[in-house]
């Protein structure tokens, strides 16, 4: 058996934590293993089992210390049952297995074990201050003098009776508070006391086994605010694949937070995981997989797409139009392309294009753009569009085109791809409209 | 370095060996000024390249292969592209190799364009809409950004990003960044910024000729300095099937165009078009 034992910082009056902090550590250990039990001020769980699954008792103790760490926990032990780890945790040692536990738990102080502390001031008039010494009382004394709990605490860290646990159940819901140590006044800086409560919903989504593509964080201003405003806000974050990968909802949290402006100082914060799906997992393989070792591409335009806009990162769609401005459209990366593939043109198209056509000046007839520019192919008459209104009502126009491209070279500025087109009274105008780079 | 280095070795190696008296013998009959063929291979000369430790992915064009050390453009390494213009050469420079990038499946995400990509003109070099990402970067920080997030996940086939307000240290940490990158990255910079120090593993500069050619001088490779330009024949946008053998060489149309012109309109506007036009041609006859 290997038991670990979270403590909890105590408040400052020695009162227990409160109880939403040992519930969030609970749910994220039950990540490690479903045997989580809360007890005074500590969260033990039991994780013999699911050594190898997280990679070795090495790697599992560092990942607990860690993550512990960014939840608040205060020290750490490990022990072959839950009330000697739970001991050694408030005395401060962290390694229950580098000595014989008999040894290690009689050099502790008696107040370590919650039982001893009704009978503290008896059994220190009695000359006892270790553990060692309450033990090498006789049992027959201690069971008449003192209550049945005493003895048996004692026999169960010493491993010499069972345990007796009432597992932690796991929530349905993922709902979590956080008291923030101080007003925190800029929404970046909300990123540290959110990331803890990401850090749980993870460990939460990973019991589950299941990933979110939605939650939301909530903040609540605190009571010192002014009137005009309100009471908090909140932000709903959304990924496109399901995730519990926690620095990826950790960047993606950072960059939505970054535009976000505060009204007020901020006292708490709320996370909730609004949208939960089961995750595939990955199979773990002997053979490293190369194409896994990065981030996907998904999950990079995401985050370039939550700091620009979803607007400016997008794919094209062929549409089935021979003008050249309706010949593609753009549209963001996460949109699904259209099931039924366009043909592309098999004529030579330009590999740039202009928004916006640009008129050329001319000189006897001929189109300048950096110098005269010298037709080399053409005409390729473009015409149509009658079918194509733009805009609504009065002010509604066909996108009508009726135009002759030519392939145009450029000394300086390469080979263009130009058009003439016919004004009102037989004036033709040439404009370029794309480049062939 | 390292093949120095291992040129040294293999002089230890050889009384290791033992040489046999028919080495020996063949030592002695060699030419002067000819090298034994053992010696002859672990000779590092100061015309080779150094060693690429990554891989390449051909540039499409063999002559352009044969000045690239490896063989062709470096992954996990910058590759500079600088011009004197943008949005002139750049798809057909690096057409053939994104061809061969998305033909094993990679993406090819372009930051920053100069103009809008036109998808139908980029089907001629391969590339198709499921292949294609526009990250329409506009700010320089936000161009630095994308890029380095793109390099750092090294999810994407290609890379070719727009950085015309780079600063070296800008580069030398995308280049870091690069070292653990699997695609290519292209950064089109101006041409200006030759001058300027780079991080950048490969920089060359490419200009445009109107003869239907890229001309591509190294200015940085991992290997002896490169002289001259290199002349890369290429048909951007699928015009090659349009061609008649007489466009094939517009310098000559060109040429044949301007004395008639200045023959037959005499005028004060063609007075001055005149010898702008002859220092054309002779700018051509140097160049060619």
């Amino acid at each position: 058996m290997l038991w670990a034992a979270l403590l909890l910082p105590l408040g400052s009056a020695g009162t227990l934590p409160p109880d939403e902090a040992l519930r969030g550590v609970a749910t994220w250990a039950l990540q490690f293993t479903p045997r989580v039990a809360v007890s005074e001020e500590a969260v033990l769980f039991e994780v013999e089992a699911s050594v190898r699954l997280f990679g070795g008792k090495r790697a599992l103790r560092d990942r607990v210390v860690q993550e512990g760490a960014d939840l608040g926990v205060k020290s750490f032990a490990w022990a072959t049952n839950s009330l000697a780890a739970h001991a050694l945790a408030r005395a401060g040692i962290e390694n229950g297995f580098k000595r014989p536990l008999d040894d290690l738990l009689d050099g502790l102080p008696m107040g370590v074990l919650s039982a001893v502390g009704p009978h503290h001031s008896t059994l220190s008039k009695l000359g006892c201050r270790t553990l060692g010494d309450v033990r090498r009382l006789p049992r027959g004394g201690i069971s008449r003098r003192f209550d049945k709990d005493l003895l048996g605490a004692i026999d169960r860290a010493y491993g010499l009776q069972p345990d007796g646990h009432t597992w932690v159940q796991m929530p349905d819901d993922f709902e979590a508070k956080l008291e923030l140590m101080s007003r925190v006044e800029m929404a970046p800086a909300l990123l540290f006391g959110a990331r803890r409560l990401l850090l749980q919903m993870c460990g939460w989504l990973a019991a589950r086994h299941s990933g979110t593509t939605a939650f939301t964080l909530k903040w609540a201003h605190d009571s010192m605010r002014s009137k005009e405003v309100g009471d908090g806000g909140e932000l709903t974050i959304r990924t496109a694949a399901p995730s519990r990968n926690l620095e990826h909802l950790c960047r993606l949290l950072a960059e939505h937070l970054a535009k976000v402006e505060l009204e007020a100082p901020v006292g708490d914060l709320q996370m909730v995981a609004t949208e939960v799906v089961a995750l595939n997992e990955r199979s773990e393989s002997l053979l490293p997989d190369e194409t896994q070792a990065g981030e996907s591409l998904q999950l990079v335009l995401e985050r370039i797409a939550a700091r620009l806009g979803p607007e400016r990162v997008l794919r094209p769609v062929l549409t089935d139009d021979h003008r050249l401005e309706w010949m593609q459209m753009w549209q963001p990366v996460p949109k699904p392309l259209p099931r039924k593939a366009i043909d592309p043109v098999d004529m030579p198209q330009p590999t740039w294009v202009l928004p916006i056509p640009l008129q050329l000046s001319t000189r006897n007839d001929r189109p300048l753009y950096q110098g005269l520019l010298h037709l080399l192919t053409g005409p390729h008459r473009v015409e149509g569009g009658w079918w194509h209104r733009l805009g609504e009502g009065e002010g509604a126009t066909t996108a009508h085109v009726q135009r002759d491209y030519w392939v145009a070279l450029s000394e300086h500025a390469g080979v263009l791809w130009v058009y003439q087109e016919r004004l009102a009274s037989d004036e033709t105008a040439w404009y370029l409209h794309g480049v062939f780079a | 370095m390292s093949a120095v280095l291992s040129w040294a070795g293999d002089e230890d190696a050889l009384p290791a060996l033992g040489l046999t008296s028919t080495a020996r013998s063949r030592t002695r009959r060699s030419q002067p000024g000819e090298l034994p063929p053992e010696v002859e291979q672990a000779l590092w000369r100061g015309c080779d390249f150094g060693s690429q430790g990554g891989t390449v992915v051909s540039s499409g064009f063999a002559a352009l292969d044969a000045e690239l050390p490896g063989g062709g453009w470096p992954c996990q390494a910058l590759s500079e592209v600088l011009s004197p213009q943008q949005s002139v050469l750049e798809w057909r420079l690096i057409g053939p190799a994104l061809r061969d990038v998305v033909s094993r499946g990679g993406n090819v995400v372009v930051v920053g364009p100069p103009k809008t990509p036109h998808l139908p003109g980029l089907h001629h070099t391969g590339i198709d809409e499921k292949h294609l990402v526009w990250v329409q970067a506009e700010a320089p920080a936000e161009r630095l950004w994308c890029t380095e997030q793109l390099v750092k996940s090294g999810s994407c086939g290609a890379i070719v990003a727009w950085l015309p307000q780079a600063r070296p240290e800008q580069i030398r940490r995308l280049q870091v960044c690069a070292q653990a990158c699997d695609g290519l990255t292209f950064l089109f910079r101006p041409a200006a910024a030759q001058h300027e120090s780079s991080a950048a593993s490969l920089r060359v500069v490419a200009t445009f000729g109107v003869d239907w050619e890229v001309r591509v001088h190294v200015v940085k490779r991992r290997g002896p300095a490169h002289d001259g330009l290199i002349h890369l024949r290429s048909f951007p946008g699928g015009l090659d099937s349009v061609l008649t053998p007489r466009l094939l060489v517009p310098s000559e149309l060109i040429a044949a165009r301007a004395p008639s012109r200045q023959r037959t309109h005499q005028g004060p506007v063609h007075a001055l078009g005149g010898p702008a036009a002859s220092s054309r041609l002779g700018r051509h006859a140097t160049a060619g």
